[in-house]
């Protein structure tokens, strides 16, 4: 029964928050803030014509190709670290200035570099989206319970078994929690690049909107965008509550998934 | 049975380092000897701190002794150098811990496998080994079970399974039903007895529960305060096998328990 209580609160979110926009647009002026139904119309209209299609597929293949190229080797990385803890301490303040520097400040340098194709955004991606996996990946790694690798040793397990049935399952909601937020995020960054500089994908949409003071093709391509972002999340909720079925429900994160 | 003892602790010492500048940290534990029969059920006793736990981790080599030796089979093990320690001896000295630390991924039937699996030995003879344990312990029905849907005692039961899965020939038991409520702790360690009883492998098992340590043991070491070392020893003649239920209602129960709480205090 919660679970259509909480549909129902959704939808009700939603009407109040189309109705806003509605009554935004007859004080503003539909010139800049269209209305919700002439949005809607144009994403599908969009949709059904293959151009939202077409440009949202350029999107995800950047954000993709930059999610995989900066999350595997975040995750390697810490576990390849493990036995090594002085390198960690090494590259740490680097891995800090990495995640804390404003990437999007990097897009004009890669636009240069790699021109304004897809590599540029996904060089962007793949910045913004290593950092973060790499430090969810190493608290995962770190959080690891050191009675159970000396139990999994009493037992007879060398130190490659000790990764597999041990440090590797630990660390994998760490990986989660990480990719929860890295992966969207990603989707997100690969739009904003696109509107610097690009000749495709959804974030050309919204500029080429933008320069044509079409604010409805603005709308419609951020509703994309929006509409890429949550499928993404959930996604990934869906794989993490697959394969962690393990953890007891109390979990408030696994909570939080089993509710959607 | 024979007389050889399997495993010999001879003058074993530890104190943990100390930090820099500091006074020498204490003896925890100092010319500690004593030995286990091939087949002997050796419990040990002690005011909690005496470091039980400490001397079971420098069986186990999961901890390094600052002096004296430990043999098994007559080979002795090499206890100081932290980097030749081998968890277990090979497979020759299982150990059930306070914790139960069951692997919370796996269910009750893949956490009783774990060892055979990282032995590389799991085959059809010894999943069926590990389901006839899993039968003896009362854990049907929850073989599909993750660590967290089990009550405490069948986490207890789970890891001590786990353990006798591989047949260790030396299990050392750390205070396995000191968390437990009452009424379990009784039926663990009946369902313990009962699997001893099949095998009759050696085992030295640690507690701080009087009445535990006579029920289970062929014999009961007494320790002392820190720094610690052997206070007395007690041959328990009760019959095998026994019934830990009515143990408390044998002739001579009362006296050594009398004697072993003068000990302890």
């Amino acid at each position: 029964m919660k679970r259509y209580r909480v549909l129902a609160d959704r939808i009700l979110v939603c009407i109040v928050c189309l109705a806003l926009w509605q009554v935004a647009s007859w004080i503003l002026g539909t010139y800049w803030v269209s209305t919700p139904w002439a949005t809607i119309s144009r994403f599908f209209i969009s949709l059904w014509d293959g151009e939202l299609i077409r440009h949202a597929g350029y999107t995800i293949e950047e954000a993709a190709l930059g999610g995989v190229i900066g999350a595997v080797p975040a995750i390697i990385l810490p576990f390849a670290l493990r036995r090594f803890p002085t390198i960690v301490q090494i590259i740490d303040p680097f891995m800090i200035g990495g995640y804390g520097l404003p990437k999007l400040a990097l897009a004009p340098l890669f636009i240069l570099w790699f021109g304004i194709g897809i590599e540029s955004k996904i060089a962007v991606v793949v910045s913004i989206v290593f950092f973060i996996e790499y430090y969810a990946t190493l608290s995962g790694v770190r959080a690891l319970d050191a009675r159970l690798v000396q139990m999994a040793q009493l037992c007879g397990a060398n130190e490659r078994q000790v990764a597999r049935h041990v440090v590797w399952p630990c660390a994998v909601p760490n990986i989660f929690a990480g990719l929860r937020i890295s992966l969207p995020i990603a989707i997100a960054v690969a739009v904003v690049t696109e509107l610097i500089s690009s000749n495709r994908g959804l974030g050309y949409l919204v500029q080429m909107g933008a320069m044509n003071f079409d604010i409805t093709e603005v709308f419609a391509a951020i509703l994309g965008a929006t509409v890429l972002v949550l499928a993404v999340g959930y996604a990934v909720d869906g794989t993490e509550a697959m394969l962690l079925r393990w953890r007891p429900s109390s979990d408030p994160l696994q909570q939080a998934t089993s509710t959607t | 049975m024979s007389t050889s003892p399997l495993l010999e602790v001879r003058n074993l010492a530890k104190r943990f380092a100390s930090r820099q500048g500091r006074e020498p940290a204490p003896w925890v534990i100092r010319d500690l000897s004593f030995s286990v029969r091939d087949g002997e059920f050796l419990t040990i006793i002690g005011p909690s701190g005496s470091g039980k736990s400490t001397l079971l981790n420098m069986i186990a080599q999961i901890d390094t002794a600052t002096g004296g030796e430990i043999l098994f089979g007559g080979d002795t093990i090499v206890v100081s150098d932290p980097k030749a320690l081998k968890p277990g001896l090979d497979r020759r000295i299982g150990y059930v811990t306070q914790d139960d630390n069951l692997l919370p991924w796996r269910t009750t039937m893949d956490n009783v496998l774990f060892p055979l699996e990282v032995q590389g030995r799991l085959d059809d003879k010894t999943r069926a080994h590990a389901e006839t344990l899993i039968k003896a312990v009362g854990l049907s029905g929850y073989e599909k079970y993750y660590p967290h849907e089990l009550s405490g005692g069948m986490r207890k039961r789970t890891s001590l399974i786990r353990t006798l899965v591989y047949d260790p020939p030396v299990i050392l038991m750390d205070e396995p039903f000191a968390a437990v409520d009452a009424q379990t702790r009784v039926q663990l360690q009946e369902d313990l007895l009962r699997l001893w009883e099949m095998g009759r492998k050696t085992i030295i098992f640690v507690t701080h529960d009087i009445a535990e340590a006579i029920a289970l043991g062929d014999r009961t070491l007494v320790l002392t305060k820190q720094p610690t070392r052997i206070k007395a020893e007690h041959a328990i003649p009760f019959k095998r096998p026994r019934n830990v239920k009515d143990i408390f209602g044998l002739e001579g129960f009362a006296q050594v328990y009398e004697k072993i709480r003068a000990e302890i205090q």
